[in-house]
């Protein structure tokens, strides 16, 4: 049989029943559809996720006080015997390829300028703050370089903070008072919005010391770790873990880095991504349920048409052949169909729900199409077997 | 035509297609089993969150130091410190109202517990002997804290079941002398391994005396305060009067967030049910699917069965009849293959049960009325043109074949 003579005789079938056609391209549109949508949601809010992180940078390693880890968290957050000190993180700072370290307390404190008040989230933390956070500064500058146990009682404002407590008017160089302290304002930090679930803009800077002292604490919270970009981490690691060890006299703190904490968001996130497709992909198994019965159907119809060909000698395999073609032709065109309106709602669904991220990544996109190629193929071959071990006499004297 | 004719004239046109009308149940229950395996799998979740959280005591609030005025309760102010620490004076100032039953001061941190030679980091609770009745915990043997003043730092603890595993092995714990950092504490209780317990792994947890852990951490101020409320309604008298009375304390600054168990129980019910329903709807588009292809079968089925019709028309059968009859056909198709899925899902979800008994996997009444209304309005739906299509045949044309 001639290769356009098989092509002919795969579509005539497809376009003689047209409506029949049609409808079954259709089940499998829906399905690819579905998994389509669902992956470019999933992707989009993998990619979300990601950006929350890398916007950090990935060369970051932070040490929390505390061995024990509970739901992510080290208990030695909230108190340890053996705490965190100012000094630790100034030895950490003389350690080879390190960019920049970086000691933070956390709390909550009320803020007062211009009679105005309000109670916003402090960080006690040092100089190098914004570029290990590779946090952008608006206006003015970020606190001084101070020295570490005794700095002079300056604050940064977050931009939210700013924007309550001044306005429009410049807050540069006037006074504020923390937990009823006065600082002076030296500088406002750009937006950065939400970032899981912490507002880095309702927020005010001032010195680590300062920190230490207002909420009456002996020891960090964190301590950051900026490392350059191209060395090893595991080597850092490594040398912080060495250095606090001997510090310490014992291992009393939990390192972290950027990279661990992207590795399991990463795998998270895949697995999820996975699931939704899955369960996306039980429409594609009924649509494939539709071919199945479709084809059976067509087959007990053209029996006499398959005798003829059969009786001028067509083989097994052609006859085979044929109606697997037919099959694939089937679910091929109605993948793409479902590819393209898949991608069309995913690409406008930003028009009506900016906060739903969305990203169809080619290689899923050419995997549905695969899928949808392989799903006609595993369909076909009941029917067209049938087809094929039809005995030419039995089914010409239908007719 | 009766009813019974009809109904008998519907079976015989399944039937006859063995192998097709099979398919098609096979689709139909699939969508509903896969819809009912989803939801139930939901609603495990859901049941699991909310055991959990009812196993944390009932009429909990929660006061936690620092508030933040602009943003809410966010993750943030979970280890909120504040200028003005929460002390143990605040939470005993709290015991005082009609709507309070219990009051638990509590300190976390980690430290290292030594017992002669063996090690480990352990999370360090500090709080009275009241923290057992409010979280409902129960005790392995020996006994919880004394019931003692508050301010007095007895040296003695309450150990989680790993840790006596990994300190003392076979031998008995209770009555030895156990390091924590650079003080000693004797062993007086064991707790019984609940797991974890949302947030802190008991079995990996040392209680001490509330004062005796503010010693150790050298710190004054309280990580949380626990308070019963006497009843469900007397929860919002204990919030006005925790907030209010610490504000007093406070000197007028309200520094703390006060919340309910509740409030954060509801949080993770409506996040689970709107996962679970997004997540039976996805598996309802399947349901869609099978309707287009009970849409085609019958579309190909009337155009084999034309002179069949036509003889039915022939002898007198109206429009409305034939368009009964090819509805009555679908109609059965969606009803055998929705029974046929509730038993697949319901098999299914009995299956999940078994495997995870920690997962209470039942499929929620409102999944088990709506896969069904689906699966009947979708192969009604798809066979409405296929069926006005057939009512609408000429006899004549059909009886000839055309």
């Amino acid at each position: 049989m001639l290769t356009t003579d098989f092509i002919r005789l795969t579509n005539s079938s497809l376009i003689t029943h047209r409506m029949r056609s049609f409808l079954t391209m259709l089940g499998i549109a829906i399905g690819i559809t579905a998994v389509v949508l669902l992956t470019s949601i999933g992707e989009g809010i993998h990619r979300f996720i990601l950006q929350e992180f890398t916007q950090f940078g990935t060369t970051l390693v932070a040490i929390n006080p505390g061995k024990t880890e509970t739901m992510g968290m080290s208990m030695g957050v909230f108190g340890s015997e053996r705490p965190l000190s100012i000094e630790d993180s100034e030895a950490l700072q003389r350690l080879p390829q390190v960019q920049s370290v970086v000691g933070i307390i956390q709390g909550n404190a009320e803020v007062e300028a211009a009679r105005r008040s309000r109670r916003v989230t402090i960080y006690g933390t040092g100089s190098a703050f914004p570029e290990t956070f590779n946090m952008p500064i608006a206006l003015g500058r970020f606190l001084p370089d101070d020295d570490p146990v005794a700095p002079r009682p300056l604050a940064v404002l977050g931009s939210k903070v700013r924007q309550e407590l001044f306005g429009h008017t410049n807050p540069i160089g006037q006074k504020l008072r923390v937990g009823g302290e006065a600082y002076r304002i030296v500088g406002v930090m750009h937006s950065k919005g939400q970032v899981l679930g912490f507002d880095l803009d309702d927020t005010v800077y001032i010195p680590l010391a300062s920190g230490l002292a207002m909420f009456n604490r002996e020891g960090l919270m964190e301590i950051d770790v900026l490392y350059r970009e191209g060395a090893e981490e595991q080597r850092i690691v490594a040398s912080i873990r060495k250095l606090l060890i001997a510090r310490h006299s014992r291992e009393d703190f939990t390192i972290t880095t950027q990279q661990q904490m992207l590795d399991v968001m990463g795998s998270i996130l895949d697995v999820l991504t996975l699931a939704i497709a899955g369960i996306g992909a039980i429409s594609l198994f009924v649509g494939a349920i539709g071919i199945v019965t479709i084809m059976t159907i067509s087959v007990s119809e053209r029996r006499a048409e398959i005798g003829l060909l059969r009786a001028l000698g067509a083989t097994h395999n052609q006859v085979m052949g044929l109606f697997l073609g037919e099959a694939v032709v089937l679910s091929a065109l109605g993948g793409l169909a479902g590819l393209l309106l898949g991608m069309l709602i995913a690409h406008s669904m930003p028009l009506f729900f900016p906060q739903i991220p969305v990203h169809t990544p080619w290689l899923y996109v050419l995997l549905a199409e695969a899928s949808a190629v392989i799903i006609g193929l595993a369909a076909g071959v009941i029917p067209a077997r049938q087809a094929a071990r039809l005995n030419p006499v039995e089914a010409l004297r239908d007719e | 035509m009766r009813t019974r004719d009809a109904i008998r004239f519907s079976w015989n046109a399944l039937t006859g297609h063995k192998a097709r009308s099979a398919l098609i149940l096979l689709a139909i229950s699939i969508g509903v089993a896969s819809v009912l395996l989803l939801t139930s799998l939901g609603e495990g979740a859901r049941r699991y969150v909310n055991g959990e959280f009812s196993s944390l005591g009932t009429h909990l609030v929660i006061v936690m130091p620092g508030r933040n005025e602009t943003s809410g309760v966010g993750l943030g102010n979970m280890m909120g410190i504040t200028p003005r620490d929460l002390t143990l004076e605040d939470a005993h100032a709290l015991t005082r109202h009609h709507s309070v039953r219990r009051v638990a001061p509590l300190t976390v941190g980690a430290v290292e517990a030594s017992w002669q030679n063996r090690k480990r980091e352990v999370t360090l609770l500090g709080s009275t002997s009241e923290l057992i009745h409010v979280r409902r915990w129960t005790l392995a043997s020996g006994s919880f804290l004394p019931q003692d003043d508050w301010a007095r730092a007895t040296p003695v603890c309450v150990i989680g079941k790993k840790i006596r595993d990994e300190l003392f092995g076979a031998r008995s714990a209770i009555g030895q002398w156990l390091r924590l950092g650079e003080n000693r504490y004797r062993v007086i209780g064991i707790m019984s391994s609940e797991g974890r317990s949302i947030g802190i792994d008991v079995e990996n947890t040392v209680i001490i005396p509330v004062a005796s852990a503010q010693i150790l951490l050298n710190s004054s101020s309280l990580f949380r305060i626990l308070i019963e409320s006497v009843s469900r309604e007397a929860m919002q008298d204990s919030i006005r009067f925790a907030t209010a009375t610490i504000k007093q304390r406070h000197h007028g600054e309200e520094d703390v967030t006060v919340i309910t168990q509740d409030a954060v129980l509801q949080t993770f019910d409506r996040i689970l049910s709107t996962l679970t329903y997004g997540i039976g709807g996805i598996a309802a588009i399947s349901l869609v699917v099978a309707g287009i292809l009970i849409m085609n079968v019958m579309l190909v089925a009337i155009s084999q069965r034309k002179s069949e019709i036509g003889l039915l028309k022939a002898l007198g059968a109206s429009q409305r009849e034939i368009l009964g009859l090819m509805l009555a056909e679908a109609l059965l198709l969606s009803v055998l293959g929705a029974l046929l899925g509730f038993a697949i899902g319901l098999a299914g979800s009995w299956g999940i049960r078994q495997a995870l008994p920690d997962l209470q996997a039942v499929p929620p009444l409102w999944a088990v009325l709506a896969s069904f209304i689906v699966a009947l309005a979708s192969g009604l739906l798809f066979s409405l043109l296929p069926a006005h299509r057939a009512a609408s045949l000429d006899p004549v044309q059909a009886l000839q074949g055309r």
